[in-house]
């Protein structure tokens, strides 16, 4: 009788372990975000940031980031980006970029805005591989550059997680 | 995904001229990023993801986007706009395997 319990004990770590991995291996509950990631080469933001802008100089302030400090699912983490400079037609905040410096490439998007905008605010959901700095850079109609940068822990969801 | 393509536009009911109003869109699409794979077979999914957003109030091209992969599925954007006509505001999604989906919708302000 006692062993039987002890079998059946036994049996029944074995079966929860044998699906935790399962479902660990395929990597598939919906909604997880840590896709399988292929082996590619990690994008440096600073390379990234050379390549759109030079060598030239990246202010910091005029933008303010809203971004959650722990994201529970790095595929959906709401990201909203505004800057108080002006949106007058002879200067106007022309271009929003959104890293995220964690991801393989860390180039998100970049929003093309006019003076017809009136208002520099755009927000949007992006995915992020894993914990990493979230990063706006703000490009004036004249040429400036600002930005501004906030972590946000990627949590990953699933067995152990 | 059979209703890829499918986009909502969202702007306030009551408009004054002038105002300057939040636009909320949404586009459904699966935004692959060719980094994930197939769970059945172990191939990675190709790439299929919206690189290039127009946004038309009238005939003036007011806002223009580029989109990365990363840019989380069934894509989500706000920005904003001062209504200062009564005009079509037409949103414009092109993704990298020649998708093109737009949807306008009508701006009055009173």
């Amino acid at each position: 009788m006692r062993e039987n319990i002890k079998l059946s004990r036994r049996g029944f770590i074995k079966a929860t372990g044998a699906v935790c991995s399962a479902v660990l291996m395929s990597g598939a509950i919906p909604g997880l975000l840590k896709p399988v990631m292929a082996a590619e080469e990690q994008i440096d933001i600073k390379d990234a940031l050379k390549k759109l802008f030079g060598d030239k100089k990246i202010e910091t302030g005029h933008v303010d980031l809203d971004v959650p400090i722990i994201a529970e699912n790095g595929a959906v983490v709401p990201v909203t980006i505004t800057s108080d400079l002006p949106m007058a037609a002879d200067n106007y905040v022309k271009n929003i970029y959104v890293f995220s410096e964690g991801n393989l490439n860390p180039f998100v998007a970049k929003i093309g805005l006019t003076s017809v905008n009136a208002k520099a605010e755009i927000a949007t959901r992006i995915k992020m591989r894993k914990t990493s700095n979230v990063r706006a850079v703000v490009e004036t109609s004249k040429g400036n550059l600002y930005q501004n940068m906030k972590e946000v822990k990627v949590t990953v969801g699933g067995c152990g997680g | 995904m059979a209703e890829i393509g499918k986009i909502m536009i969202k702007v306030p009911g009551a408009i004054k001229k002038g105002d300057v109003i939040p636009v909320k869109a949404m586009v459904v699409h699966p935004m692959e990023t060719g980094q994930r794979k197939d769970a059945k077979t172990g191939n990675l999914i190709p790439e299929h993801y919206i690189n290039d957003v127009k946004v038309y109030y009238g005939s003036d091209l007011v806002t223009s986007m580029e989109w990365g992969i990363a840019v989380s599925t069934n894509p989500f954007i706000t920005f904003y706009l001062k209504a200062d006509k009564a005009a079509p505001l037409k949103i414009m999604f092109k993704d990298n395997k020649g998708g093109a989906f737009e949807q306008t919708v009508q701006v009055n302000p009173q």
